[in-house]
């Protein structure tokens, strides 16, 4: 589960992942648990559910120059707060279209479902998607630079 | 008071137990034995109000399970699981822990019971000793460490393991220089900074009273010394599974490298062979099997795996039947499979020196009947379980009966008692079993030993008084940051000392330490001290996974005065050095963002109010089968009401048919006193032919609406609806069944058994296809009865008719633990086995109305025709069709094969993670009566820790309405799936009811304004970590 | 020249005047002229002879609802936080509303913005209105003096010049994407009933944006907002917003900085769209509001669109169906949700 081969050998993208504490956090644990390798990309931010994940906590993290979003929440159904990852959804649908729109690389804003039982999918998810982000290179719409 | 009406006596003639204890009991409850079961249940009973004397005859508790290395099927590191317990134990206010002791004497009776308990000196003062180990190292007595089994060395003045509770030194007087001969050297009395030595400790002898005992005594490892074909003492690299357990182990003698006794090298070549000292009446050793050996050498095989650099470690299993019975086993046997692990059906015969380089010969009779030989640099012997001479002795000594096997007799309907009325047994002092079965037998223990203390509860116990907490508000941020090493775990990836430098350079951070294990006593303690010392006002812990230790470190802060709420932890190992294994620098600055996003963080955090929820005292038990009945009445006994809800009109669920447990009892007389009980029983209101609609709430307030359209009010909730058997009457695994009348699933021939069919006596022939449908990748899981029962019907048939044909049809017979005497019985009884694979299932079809069944005799190697009169099928046992109703409406979720899914595979196996919700009997897994009980009876221990209290703690992490903000728009409200936030009548403005908020966020998120914000996880927490995070970049 | 909003002008000030007069209402909120004869005010007329002021043409562009919820409470006697609301009935404010406003109301009143109790609409068909600024182009940059507006045709005339267009050719172009002319909720109907109309491609110019690829659509949309001078008129004239304090002027999290920073000005855009999301009405008064003519109603169509494609939502057409984002569906698509489990595998999903 190398990184996969880069031009810019450089260059390592930054992932910011918001994860409920229910489902996908606890995934993310199993995997270590588990042992199942991916790339060391990603920065996790517990949050309790993805419910809890605005528009603007997304956008902060890319203006900060996060080069990739995750967002992970419970399955359907399996929404430890019962419908939070349902109100979610429907948020993260229009965002994620919206920041496409206007010219966000759609590989950047991730959203997904990881149970707690999901540490080889979440292993698998994370290789996936750093692997994507880094098709497209380094951030550079929407980050701030200061100074 | 009794617990059922009298029953047949069970194979070990023990009745339930009539009992006439005195109407005042006694409070408080003797726990014998500080492995996880003892601890376990000496928590359990602690928390729901009865005071604990924990006594363990070694220096520090934790058991065997301490010394692991990894567990089995989850491969969580034992320590890191275990240690919170222990520090719990270690620290918990209402449980006295007494080590180096034993129990002389016990007289009295159930309520009243007089222990002598002689305690054995220590030398070292407890109150003084600060475990900085001094004394160890300046001890010159070098002796070998029985922790490690003798493979490392440890002083004569000793820390029995690194995250040991109590963590003091002790003295090992057979060892001691000055001991033996008094003025020889005293090395330790003169460096010993705090003056903790005393040389004149003496023993003690000390009488508690209690109202009851529970014996968890545990086990010992069988010592293969006497099974001389191993060449165990002999050969060097031939060591046991214990010892290598130790080798693997970070703490251990090799500090996780994986070494071998000769040489040192890490062997590229490892054996293990099953059954030593199990399965095994010829070398005069045990004949029962000891439930855990296949799993352990197949964990350790992954984790030999893991710890070699590269891929060309070889490891070779040799077993005799695959015992991969439990929940996720089945799964993990074929990853092992498909990473690599080999596996051999044979027995190894001898184990001989390879004659060069210490390597060893296995000779073996391959699966051509060919005797095999192959080369292997370390052999690890699979050895058994068995039962502890020293416990043997205590036990008789207390007057509790033995089984042949020498383990405490118990019987199916009363797993957990012995045959003396207040005395409990638990864990595998009772038959050899893994850790979350010993864990739920021993909550089902404290709630059997409190069963008639009820009375008595909260009289002998005290009240935990934190100190008062600083108010820190006006402060400026003083944060210490402690980064753990996790024995290896950590540190073996994650440069710490690297991360620790660089945490001290953070703003607001004036102190930062790395630990070996932050989590052991003596690191929560000094970090105690520290936070008082440096006058911290907030803490970071680097460390492992707050899912399960942020509790124990927030504890700590209040202990310190404080406010819990002022920490945050960093999850660098979980998610950071066991992941990226292959990238120490990545992950090493992976660690220090981590840090910095926590740092950054805590410094926006905010002290918050502890919040209580009141409880409603009554239970909601969802299903009335063995495993629900026994539940509600372990509740109702307590004088707690309960509500029982069954779907069907009648009770007694699956267990209707069944003819007789393994032990021999029958069912259905005992099962028709338990509905009699239940239908009784003042305390218990049954709600027949009804279902759950809906459940609001959540723990000490569910409120539950029932079809029958009563609303009920509970404050916890248990859920034994059951499970169902197969009928495969299609598909490949049909083999006839509903096709020709003498096809039969099990439970259709126990119906039979019932009604006492004559017909069965007629039979001159029968077939048994034993995982009809398991085990295949459409139902991956073993369903761990049906070996069992199938030999078990088929010796039945043998009584019925001596001289009927009985064939059985098997994979691997799975007759675990003392059920294995099963097996020899019908072998014996010329019951014939043959196994088949999945390469060549039998094939069975019908010709002129006769069944004819073909199999590959993998022995003959040729196909082996025959014609029963009768053929059953042992099929899976599958989950209810309603558990994903029920999974829906309680918020809980299940395992990939649609069991329910606890909240901790091996510590919290009847707790599911949704709190106040517990699970008992087949809905969580197929088990056989006996631990189908005792898994109920735990349910009820782990509810009755709830309903035992007035109030329990609720959510501090609330949402809060910035009114200033708010324009009553009201998306909140909508969102809110609690109805904890409303706008209020007057000001028209949101307004967050502290009580039922949960502290989802959904509000947050929704709300334009930002006038809403979650306490600690508000925007400004959130945006800090997010800026935290990249400022490297 | 009796045209049809020389008619509905008259009728409005007869009904206004009506209002008020019998004490109906305590104000009414309309049009009137503006400082330049391409611009109109919303304007409250207090008394009945105020109303004559009032008046009604295709340039009264701003959303009236905006102005409502300050309106009413204007009106409501004074009283400290946490102070009961006064008992009995509040005094009533009179409004003109077209198809999109009257869904705006819509909008507030499930927000409790608005009461409709307090209101008194006179509900009239929008016949699209103009774009101030396809007027000034035609005009080439002269002075435009007058202008007459009939049915179908617009006439502009100043200094040596006097044009006619057709009207079609100046609407807005939300105007000319509108399909639901008529109010929702109404009092009293004024003017003729204008057909629902049916646009052939609704969204024609987003499905042209989201064609392209990303880097072109990032062009366009810095393109689109490099001279947002950060004045925030489309904000102020949206009828959705009404927060207290705005995330922009926010300092406690400060999501947006406050200076021209093209990245704080792009987040700002997102910010305010997505706050529309399955509000918006398209009624276009930020376009019409911005003074550097800025698209930015592309931004909110595109949630309008995806609103309806993904959750069938036209915000404001029902008062007794949740705004889209206060709700959800056991079955939303969730194609774009990466599914981690591989038994399950991917639900749902247009």
């Amino acid at each position: 589960m190398d990184p996969a081969p880069e031009k810019d050998q450089k260059w390592e993208p930054k992932i910011i992942a918001f994860l409920c504490n229910w489902c996908s956090y606890a995934g993310a644990d199993l995997a270590g648990v588990s042992r199942f390798q991916y790339p060391p990309n990603i920065r996790i931010i517990r949050v309790p559910c993805s419910g809890r994940v605005s528009a603007n906590m997304i956008l902060d993290a890319l203006k900060a120059g996060a080069d990739g979003i995750l967002v992970s929440g419970c399955h359907p159904g399996d929404c430890h707060y019962i419908s939070g990852n349902l109100y979610a959804r429907r948020r993260f649908a229009l965002l994620k279209n919206l920041l496409e729109f206007i010219g966000i690389e759609p590989e950047r804003i991730n959203f997904s479902w990881i149970s707690a039982s999901e540490g080889e999918q979440f292993a698998e998810l994370v290789t996936k998607i750093t692997t994507r982000i880094k098709t497209v290179g380094p951030t550079k719409r929407l980050v701030k630079k200061i100074g | 008071m009794e617990d059922y009406p009298p029953v047949e006596l069970d194979r070990k003639g023990n009745g339930e137990a009539m009992s006439n204890a005195s109407d005042s009991p006694k409070g408080s409850v003797l726990v014998v034995g500080g492995g996880i079961a003892g601890v376990q249940a000496a928590l359990d009973l602690a928390d729901s109000g009865f005071y604990v004397h924990l006594i363990e005859k070694s220096s520090a508790i934790g058991g065997r399970m301490s010394q692991l290395d990894k567990t089995f099927p989850t491969n969580d590191c034992s320590a890191c699981i275990l240690s919170p317990k222990l520090v719990e134990c270690g620290r918990h206010l209402n449980i006295n822990l007494m080590t180096l002791s034993e129990v002389m004497a016990l007289e009295g009776e159930e309520g009243a019971f007089t222990a002598t308990i002689r305690q054995n000196p220590r030398y070292v003062d407890p109150a003084k000793c600060i475990a900085c180990g001094t004394c160890a190292e300046k001890c010159p007595k070098k002796v070998p460490n029985e922790f490690d089994l003798g493979l490392g060395k440890r002083k004569a003045i000793y820390l029995k393991y690194p995250q040991a509770v109590p963590l003091k030194y002790a003295i090992d007087p057979d060892q001691c220089i000055w001991l033996r001969r008094p003025g020889r050297c005293g090395m330790c009395q003169k460096v010993c900074p705090s003056g903790a030595i005393n040389f004149d400790d003496q023993p003690r002898q000390i009488h508690i009273e209690v109202g009851s005992v529970i014996l968890a005594l545990g086990f010992s490892p069988f010592d293969p010394s006497i099974l001389d074909f191993t060449g165990y003492g002999r050969l060097p690299n031939v060591v046991t599974a214990m010892e290598f357990e130790r080798l693997l182990s970070p703490s251990g003698p090799c500090l996780g490298h994986m070494e071998r006794p000769s040489d040192h090298k890490e062997p590229r070549r490892i054996a293990w062979l099953q059954c030593v000292g199990s399965r095994d009446i010829n070398r005069a050793c045990h004949g029962y099997c000891s439930s855990v050996c296949c799993m352990y050498a197949i964990k350790q095989a992954v984790i030999a795996r893991e710890h070699t650099q590269g891929p060309d470690l070889s490891t070779s299993i040799f077993f005799m039947d695959m015992r991969t019975h439990g929940k996720e086993f089945e799964t993990y046997y074929d990853r092992a499979r498909a990473e690599g692990v080999s596996f051999h059906r044979c027995r190894v015969h001898s184990i001989l020196p390879a004659g060069h380089d210490d390597n060893l010969l296995l000779r073996y009779v391959g699966d051509d009947g060919r005797i095999k030989q192959e080369e292997f640099d370390l052999v690890v012997l699979s050895v058994g379980l068995e039962m502890d001479k020293q416990a043997a002795e205590l036990a008789r000594r207390l007057g509790v009966e033995l089984d042949p096997n020498n383990f405490v007799a118990t019987g199916a309907f009363r797993p957990v008692s012995t045959n003396r009325p207040g005395v409990c047994v638990c864990g595998a002092a009772a038959e050899p079993k893994d850790i979350p079965q010993s864990v739920m037998e021993a909550s089902a223990s404290a709630l059997e030993a409190s069963r008639l203390l009820a009375p008595a509860r909260w009289s002998e116990t005290q009240k935990k008084e934190y100190p008062e907490e600083r108010n820190v508000w006006a402060e400026p941020p003083r944060i210490g940051v402690f980064v753990c090493s996790c024995g290896i775990n950590i540190a073996s990836v994650i440069d710490v000392a690297a991360v620790t430098d660089y945490a001290r350079t953070l703003p607001g951070v004036v102190f930062a330490q790395n630990n070996l294990f932050t989590c052991s006593q003596d690191t929560i303690n000094q970090m105690a001290e520290t936070i008082k010392r440096e006058g911290l006002n907030r803490v970071v812990v680097a460390s492992c996974t707050p899912r399960t230790h942020e509790p124990l470190f927030q504890e700590t802060l209040r202990d310190a005065g404080i406010n819990k709420f002022l920490f945050e932890m960093a999850n660098i190992r979980d998610q950071d050095s066991w992941v990226h294994q292959g990238f120490p620098d990545e992950a090493t600055q992976k660690a220090k963002d981590l840090v910095r996003m926590a740092v950054a963080k805590v410094q926006q955090d905010e002290a918050l109010a502890y919040n209580t929820v009141p409880v409603v005292k009554r239970a909601l038990v969802l299903g009335a089968g063995v495993a629900g009945m026994t539940a509600a009445l372990s509740i109702a006994d307590q004088g707690i009401p309960v509500v029982l809800v069954e779907r069907k009109d009648r009770l007694g669920g699956h267990a209707r048919k069944f003819y007789r447990t393994w032990q021999g009892d029958l069912v259905q007389g005992y099962l028709a006193g338990l509905c009699q009980r239940v239908e009784e029983h003042p305390q218990i209101d049954l709600h027949l032919e009804t279902t759950v609609e809906k459940v609001e709430g959540s723990v000490g307030q569910f409120e539950t609406h029932l079809s029958d359209g009563s609303k009920v009010l509970h404050g916890t909730a248990i859920i034994a609806i059951g499970a169902g058997s197969h009928k495969p009457r299609e598909g490949r695994w049909n083999y006839l069944y509903g096709r020709h009348p003498e096809v039969h699933v099990l439970l259709e021939l126990d119906k039979r058994f019932i009604k006492e069919d004559p017909a069965l006596k007629e039979k001159n022939q029968t077939v048994f296809i034993l995982c009809a449908g398991s085990r295949v990748p459409e139902k991956p899981y073993c369903s761990r009865v049906c070996c069992t029962h199938a030999i078990d019907q088929a010796l039945h048939l043998k009584e019925l008719n001596p001289n009927m044909e009985i064939f059985m049809l098997y994979r691997d017979i799975r007759t675990y633990g003392e059920k294995e005497r099963l097996y020899q019985k019908a072998r014996e009884n010329g019951i014939v086995f043959i196994r088949y694979d999945l390469d060549n299932v039998p094939k069975v079809w019908e010709e002129q109305g006769n069944i004819h069944v073909e199999v590959k005799d993998p022995i003959l190697d040729r196909p082996v025709r025959l014609h029963p009169d009768m053929l059953v099928l042992a099929t899976a046992v599958r989950p209810k069709i309603d558990a994903d109703v029920v999974s829906r409406a309680f918020k809980c979720s299940m395992n990939s094969d649609r069991f329910f899914l606890e909240a901790h595979m091996k510590l919290r196996p009847v707790d599911f993670a949704t709190d106040g919700i517990f699970m008992a009997g087949l809905c969580h897994y197929p088990k056989p009566m006996d631990e189908t009980i005792a898994q109920a009876k735990a349910a009820a221990a782990r509810a009755s820790i709830i309903l035992a209290q007035d109030a329990i703690p609720a959510e501090s992490i609330t949402a809060v309405v910035e009114q200033r903000k708010c324009v009553g728009c009201g998306v909140c409200t909508m969102v809110c799936a609690y109805n904890a936030i409303q706008l209020d009548e007057n000001s028209s403005l949101a307004r967050v009811d502290t009580a039922m908020c949960k502290g989802c966020g959904a509000c947050v998120a929704g709300c334009r304004s930002d006038a809403v914000t979650l306490k600690n996880i508000g925007n400004e927490q959130i945006m800090a970590a997010i800026e935290a995070t990249m400022e490297t970049y | 020249m009796e045209t049809l909003f020389s008619q509905a002008t008259e009728a409005i000030k007869r009904e206004a005047r009506a209002l008020l007069e019998s004490g109906e209402v305590a104000a009414f909120l309309g049009f009137a002229k503006g400082s330049i004869p391409t611009v109109t005010r919303p304007f409250v007329a207090r008394s009945p002879e105020e109303t004559d002021k009032l008046i009604w043409n295709g340039l009264c562009v701003m959303n009236l609802a905006n102005y409502l919820p300050g309106l009413l409470k204007s009106l409501e006697p004074a009283r400290r936080p946490g102070e009961p609301p006064p008992e009995g009935p509040l005094p009533k404010v009179g409004v003109i509303a077209t198809g999109c406003w009257s869904r705006n109301m819509v909008i507030q009143i499930q927000e409790n913005q608005l009461i409709r109790e307090r209101l008194v609409i006179l509900g009239i068909d929008s016949p699209g209105m103009i774009d101030r600024r396809k007027l000034e182009s035609l005009a080439g940059g002269k002075e435009i003096q007058a202008i007459e507006e009939a049915e179908k045709k617009v006439v502009i005339s100043g200094k040596g010049f006097r044009l006619e267009t057709a009207r079609q050719e100046v609407l807005r172009d939300n105007c000319l994407t509108c399909t639901h002319p008529s109010p929702v909720i109404l009092d009293k109907k004024i003017g003729p009933t204008m057909p629902e109309r049916h646009v052939h491609e609704p969204f024609a110019r987003i499905e042209e944006i989201e064609r392209m690829d990303a880097d072109s659509r990032w062009a366009w949309f810095q393109k689109e907002i490099e001279c947002c001078i950060r004045c925030y008129a489309c904000r102020n004239a949206c009828p959705l917003c009404y927060c207290p304090t705005c995330f922009v002027d926010d300092s406690h999290p400060q999501w947006v900085g406050k200076s021209v920073d093209p990245v704080d000005t792009a987040i700002f855009h997102i910010l305010r769209a997505y706050h529309c999301a399955g509000r918006c009405t398209d009624c276009g008064a930020c376009e019409s509001a911005c003074p550097m003519g800025i698209k930015m109603r592309l931004f909110t169509r595109k949630l309008q669109k995806d609103c309806l494609e993904l959750f069938a939502s036209e915000p404001g057409l029902d008062i007794n169906s949740p705004l889209p984002l206060t709700t959800y569906g056991p079955e939303d698509p969730e194609r774009f949700i990466i599914n981690g489990s591989k038994q399950q595998g991917t639900q749902g999903g247009k």
